[in-house]
C-alpha cells in the first residue's frame, strides 16, 4: 500500500532506470515501486502483497534482484535500476523470455515480470542450474495460478536450441 | 519525513543527536521496517539511513576472529567462503533465509537489532557466542549477543548507539542449523535451532544448543546439554529439561505444544543420528 506521512518532505532524486538517468523531485516516503509505476509509468513491475512476500514487484538494483515495495525511492538515489521493460534489447526478447513463451509458462501473467527477472539473474550467475537450484532462487516469487512446473521448465531450458 | 543518509559515523552521531528521541528510526535493509509501515505503523519524522556508512559493510578475518560489519547483507554472508567453511550453521541459516530478494537487502545487524524471537540468524549467533560491538558518540562497548537481546523487539542499545560489527571466534566448531516452518521458504520459523559441538572417539566433548521461537529470546539449553554430556543414555528422560527451559506461545503459526514437540524431535533426531 502507498505510504503516508502527515509532514511530507521533498527530495531531489537522481538514479538510472533502464540505462537512462532520471531526475525527479519526490516525497521522501514514496516507495520505489510507486515511483516506477506512477511517476515513470513503468507498470510492468506489479504490486500484489505489498510486504515483501510475493516477489511481483521484483526489479534489479545494482545487479541484484530486490523487492521494490520494500525500498523507499530515496534509498535508490544514485543507484542503477532495471525493470522488466528494460530487459529486452529493443524489440527483441531475451532467450529466457522466449523460453517462457515456448513453455507456456505464463498463466494470468501477474507474477511473470518478477519470475523472469529472478530467472535472468540466476542464469547470469549459473547458466545451467538444476531444478532444485531454480526452485531455491524462485522461493521469493509466488505464483497463485500454481504454474511453477512450467516456469521452472522455462528457466531450465532457456537458450536450448531446438 | 526527513531522510538522512550519513556517510560517516561522526556525521551519523551528529544527525542522530539532533533528532528527538521517539521520532527517529534507523534504517538498514528495510526488510522488516517496510512491512510494518505498509501494515500501518506510522513512519517516523526522521529516518536515518545507515547504508552509506561504508565501514559497516565489510567482513574481515584475522587468525582467531571473523569480524562482520553490521550492514553485511544475508547474501554477502552466504557467499563468504570462511562462513561456509567454519561457521556452517550460520551459512545454513543464510541459505534458508527468506527469498533471494530479501537476502539481497536484509542485513545481519538488522536481524539482530530487530530482536525477533524467530530471527533465523540468531540461534547460530548464540551458539557461536557472537560478541557485538556497539558504538556510541563517545565510546565503544562489547556485549555477548545473549546480553544484548532482552525480549521481542527489545535490545540493550543505548540512545544514539548503533551496532557496528559482530565478532566470532574461529574455534573450528562443528555446527548445524535446522528450521521448521509452515512452508519451506518465505515463512517465519515455528522453531529454529543451531547446535555447535566438538567430538572425539567417545562422542561429544562439547555441545551447545541454541533454540529460537520457543521463548521471548533465543535460549541456550545449558541444563539439558550438561546433563546429556554426563549421561547420554538417559536422553529420553532428559528431554524433560528442555520442556522446563522453554516457554513457547500459541500464535498464528503454531501452538505452544506443537513447538515443544518439534523442538524435542529435532534435538532427538540430531543426537541419535
Amino acid at each position: 500500500m502507498m505510504l503516508y506521512h502527515p509532514k511530507p518532505d521533498r527530495f531531489n532524486l537522481s538514479l538510472t532506470v533502464n540505462g537512462e538517468v532520471v531526475e525527479r523531485e519526490i516525497v521522501t516516503h514514496l516507495r520505489l515501486l510507486d515511483f516506477l509505476r506512477d511517476e515513470l509509468r513503468l507498470t510492468g513491475t506489479k504490486e500484489v502483497c505489498g510486504e515483501g512476500e510475493c516477489g511481483a514487484c521484483t526489479i534489479i538494483m545494482d545487479g541484484k534482484t530486490v523487492n521494490s515495495c520494500l525500498i523507499l525511492a530515496v534509498e535508490a538515489h544514485g543507484h542503477e535500476i532495471i525493470t522488466i521493460e528494460g530487459l529486452a534489447n529493443m524489440d527483441e526478447l531475451t532467450d529466457l523470455q522466449r523460453s517462457f513463451e515456448d513453455h507456456h509458462a505464463v498463466q494470468c501473467g501477474y507474477c511473470i515480470p518478477g519470475m523472469v527477472l529472478t530467472g535472468e539473474k540466476l542464469l547470469d550467475r549459473n547458466p545451467h542450474p538444476t531444478r532444485e537450484e531454480i526452485k531455491h532462487e524462485l522461493s521469493g516469487n509466488i505464483c497463485r495460478c500454481t504454474g511453477y512446473h512450467k516456469i521452472i521448465d522455462a528457466i531450465e531450458h532457456a537458450g536450448d536450441t531446438e | 519525513m526527513r531522510y538522512y543518509s550519513p556517510a560517516s559515523l561522526k556525521e551519523f552521531f551528529k544527525i542522530s543527536s539532533q533528532c528527538p528521541n521517539g521520532q527517529k528510526t534507523f534504517l538498514a535493509g528495510g526488510t522488516d521496517l517496510m512491512p510494518c509501515y505498509e501494515q500501518g505503523t506510522p513512519l517516523p519524522d526522521h529516518l536515518i539511513d545507515l547504508k552509506h556508512l561504508r565501514d559497516l559493510h565489510s567482513i574481515s578475518v584475522t587468525e582467531n576472529t571473523l569480524i562482520i560489519g553490521a550492514l553485511t547483507t544475508i547474501q554477502d554472508l552466504h557467499d563468504h567462503p570462511l562462513i561456509q567453511g567454519e561457521f556452517v550453521a550460520l551459512y545454513q541459516a543464510t541459505h534458508e533465509f527468506a527469498g533471494a530478494q530479501i537476502r539481497h537487502r536484509g542485513t545481519i545487524g538488522g536481524n539482530i537489532c530487530n530482536a525477533s524471537p524467530a530471527g533465523d540468524l540468531l540461534p547460530p549467533l548464540y551458539a557461536f557466542d557472537a560478541q557485538l560491538i556497539l558504538t556510541g558518540p563517545q565510546a565503544e562497548r562489547h556485549l555477548p549477543i545473549h546480553e544484548f537481546i532482552l525480549g521481542p523487539g527489545k535490545t540493550a542499545l543505548l540512545e544514539n548507539e548503533i551496532l557496528t560489527s559482530i565478532s566470532l571466534n574461529r574455534k573450528r566448531l562443528r555446527s548445524q542449523f535446522q528450521k521448521v516452518g509452515l512452508r519451506q521458504s518465505m515463512a517465519i520459523s515455528v522453531v529454529n535451532l543451531a547446535c555447535t559441538w566438538e567430538e572425539d572417539e567417545d562422542g561429544f566433548s562439547m555441545l551447545e544448543i541454541a533454540a529460537g521461537a520457543v521463548a521471548p529470546t533465543v535460549l541456550i539449553l545449558n541444563a539439558f546439554t550438561r546433563a546429556y554430556l554426563e549421561n547420554p543414555k538417559k536422553l529420553p528422560k532428559l528431554l524433560q529439561l528442555i520442556d522446563e527451559a522453554i516457554a513457547p506461545i500459541d500464535d498464528i503459526r503454531a501452538t505452544a505444544n506443537y513447538r515443544r514437540m518439534v523442538l524435542k524431535n529435532l534435538i532427538w533426531a540430531f543426537l541419535t543420528k
